[in-house]
């Protein structure tokens, strides 16, 4: 062997372990809001529905998004256009919303929002149309709401007006508001991570899903991804009950009553190409938080913006920095959907995962993943 | 080679030779409305309503639902480089739902998406949709949109859900208005108006006998649909003496359009019984009916979409006819773009094809 050869060889073994070697903290409000760029904004109906819009800017113009798509009863705006061979390069803002097909309405007004800001992608005449992609979820008629009522435009509206950097509500709000989760309260998490080499990645997910998050003895899948002790001292589950898990009704016609939805976000400037990648990678969080997912009840989304603050060329080799961020967003995913779940508030229909498990939230302090 | 061999392979030729034979001598007519409503169970709807008053003038902008009440599997093809879509996903063949209730064609850039809204409305009301449990529906309406705006009208002049919701309770069989309507009312076409245009084939000899075929589309190209002399590219397909009389020697200059701001989006509908998987690849062979009649096609500014709607009303297996399913579609398809820019009226600013050629429409 060359000495050139060991020194390639000793450089990849470095890479490798450098990678989970490297510093990782929750950014200052453990939300996708640490990403630059990034705001949140949720509106949330009575009875509970909602919608979530996250923003993405980058001086006043969108930035560069990707999707994945891979559960099996979408509902979807704009996802063609997010394809990396189609023209239009930027989104301004993603749409997260409740409501099954209905809620795709929310969309509308996430535009109209955004065309009175000037907001979108210019094709003429100071004429702008905003580049919203958007996902919702199956949440109508649950604990006896009525099946018509749902997210429309005003929704979108109001969620993009409330749209703000900062802390991030979670819980039973926005388009988490009536969601569930293979047997308990879901809800609406956010997480982030900085890496030591200044990239950030935020998360925001809407979790509604068919499948569990938690074993069957009661604990967290994605439980050991925790940093800095954001999850307030989960104790660990040893031969508790198992949980009485409420499988999907046999409904007449079908199922179509789930869905998990999410975006990923980072401060480097992506392409659309390395953005898809970036959400492809990202959706492996939604597999390990949560089992089963992708399943052809869930139409589970995934959508991932990159910020531009980083240019990717300073990260060095771009195939690499494109791994440590996609690695990086699956964890930050699956902490959030943790999140998403810790933060829900029992419902007269569904009761929340510390409310089935007191023992697991035993220690945990309130409010402390944030 | 050995005596074997070689009757072998003619044997294949004369097999290859057959099918060849079968398929170009497969009798093909148009059905007797000439429009994708002569495909059973389908029902058009434009918005805005047709003006009891011959002066008005045609509408800006508009929407065109294509409706069929039992449910069509569903398929797409979306190759244009500019698309605003809606339910895409949901209509590739690993995913759920198979069948749909409505495909909405809308003007309007990606705001015109909010017409689904209306058509969603409308259907629900109707009880029609996927059924979700408790006598609930959630009506599965893919939609896809082009870009017109601010062309003859200020830029937020554009559909919203009142037009999908106005389309979709016009929706009826019987005859489709063609020309400056629904989707196609704003269109224009490589610097001539575009515009709204169906058709339709019926298939009467073989295997395929009784498979009907209607396409339907709203033309808003960056490519044209003619060449200097006014002859269309897919001028050939004519089916039973549908077009004017094709051959001009004039020469007109036409006028560049806008490469970046365009879109042709239609729906074939089709009463064979396929699958989703078959629907998605009809869809793609139809998608070059567009190729074939508009140069070019699936440009960058292009967020050309094609839908199918397969109604499954002949209950044949149709696994073998997918071939010729997917060629009548394209075919169909292209046609259908010759009566949109047929039937279209110049608008304020660019020209029709009739009135450019005016010896070609004189039939």
């Amino acid at each position: 062997m060359k000495a050139s050869d060991v020194c390639a060889v000793a450089f990849v073994a470095l890479s490798v372990v450098a990678s989970p070697g490297w510093a990782q903290v929750p950014g200052p409000n453990n939300a996708i809001t640490d990403v630059p760029g990034i705001r949140v904004g949720h509106f949330t109906g009575n009875p509970l529905t909602g919608t979530t819009v996250v923003l993405a800017e980058r001086g006043g113009q969108g930035v560069a998004g990707g999707v994945s798509q891979r559960g099996g009863a979408p509902g979807t705006r704009e996802t063609d256009l997010l394809k990396p061979e189609n023209m239009v390069q930027i989104v301004n803002a993603i749409t997260l919303s409740g409501g099954s097909a209905y809620g795709l309405a929310a969309a509308s007004g996430v535009m109209q929002c955004l065309e009175g800001q000037g907001v979108g992608f210019p094709v003429g005449g100071g004429n702008v149309v905003p580049i919203v992609p958007t996902a919702i979820l199956f949440d109508p008629g649950r604990c006896g709401a009525p099946f018509t009522y749902r997210p429309n435009a005003s929704f979108g509206l109001a969620a993009c007006s409330a749209a703000r950097s900062g802390p991030v509500q979670e819980g039973n709000v926005g388009a988490g508001a009536g969601a569930v989760s293979g047997g308990v309260k879901g809800g609406l998490g956010t997480a982030s991570v900085v890496l030591d080499n200044g990239v950030i990645v935020g998360a925001i997910v809407a979790v509604n899903s068919v499948g569990s998050t938690f074993d069957g003895d009661g604990n967290l899948y994605a439980a050991s991804l925790e940093l800095a002790g954001e999850f307030g001292n989960l104790i660990p589950i040893q031969g508790g009950p198992p949980p009485k898990m409420s499988k999907p009704a046999a409904v007449p016609g079908g199922l179509l009553r789930n869905t998990t939805i999410a975006v990923v976000a980072t401060n480097v400037e992506l392409t659309k190409t390395q953005a898809t990648k970036i959400a492809q990678m990202a959706d492996d969080g939604l597999a390990r938080a949560i089992k089963p997912t992708h399943t052809p009840f869930d139409g589970d989304t995934v959508f991932a913006v990159g910020t531009g603050r980083i240019s990717m060329a300073s990260l060095g080799d771009p195939a690499f920095a494109e791994y440590v961020i996609g690695s990086a967003a699956a964890d930050v995913l699956s902490r959030a959907v943790v999140h998403a779940i810790l933060s829900a508030d029992s419902t007269p229909c569904e009761k929340s995962y510390c409310d089935l498990f007191p023992n697991a939230c035993r220690n945990r302090k309130k409010g402390a993943q944030k | 080679m050995s005596r074997d061999r070689r009757s072998s392979t003619c044997a294949c030729a004369a097999a290859v030779f057959t099918l060849f034979i079968a398929s170009a001598s497969s009798a093909q007519t148009p059905g007797p409305l000439n429009a994708i409503t002569d495909v059973p169970g389908i029902e058009v709807g434009h918005f805005p309503l047709p003006s009891s008053d011959p002066t008005s003038p045609p509408p800006v902008t508009g929407t065109t639902v294509v409706v069929s009440r039992a449910g069509a599997v569903g398929g797409v093809s979306q190759r244009g480089g500019a698309p605003g879509t809606r339910e895409t996903d949901l209509l590739r063949p690993e995913n759920l739902v198979e069948k749909v209730n409505a495909v909405v064609l809308s003007g309007g850039s990606a705001y015109g998406l909010a017409a689904a809204d209306g058509v969603m409305r409308c259907l629900e009301a109707q009880g029609i949709g996927f059924p979700v449990g408790g006598g609930h529906v959630v009506p599965i309406v893919p939609s896809a949109i082009l870009f017109d705006p601010g062309r003859c009208a200020a830029f937020s002049v554009r559909p919203d859900a009142s037009f999908g919701m106005g389309a979709c309770e016009a929706a009826k069989g019987g005859p489709v208005q063609q020309g400056n309507v629904g989707a196609g009312a704003g269109a224009r076409s490589g610097g001539s108006k575009g515009g709204l245009g169906t058709a339709s084939t019926v298939l009467t000899t073989g295997a395929s006998n009784g498979i009907i075929v209607g396409a339907i589309v709203a033309v808003n190209s960056s490519g044209r649909t003619f060449d200097a002399q006014g002859n269309f590219f897919a001028g050939f397909l004519e089916l039973g003496n549908e077009f004017p009389l094709i051959g001009s020697s004039a020469t007109e200059v036409v006028p560049p359009s806008s490469l970046l701001q365009n879109t042709t989006i239609a729906v074939v509908a089709t009463n064979a019984r396929l699958t989703k998987a078959q629907a998605t690849k009809v869809a793609q062979m139809a998608d070059d009916g567009l190729a074939r009649a508009i140069k070019p096609s699936h440009g960058v500014g292009d967020g050309d979409t094609i839908f199918v709607m397969a109604t499954g009303t002949d209950t044949r297996d149709a696994t073998n006819l997918v071939n010729t399913i997917g060629s009548t579609a394209a075919d169909t398809l292209s046609r259908a773009v010759v009566h949109a820019i047929l039937a279209a009226v110049g608008d304020c600013r660019v020209k029709s094809y009739c009135e450019q050629f005016p010896q070609n429409c004189a039939k």
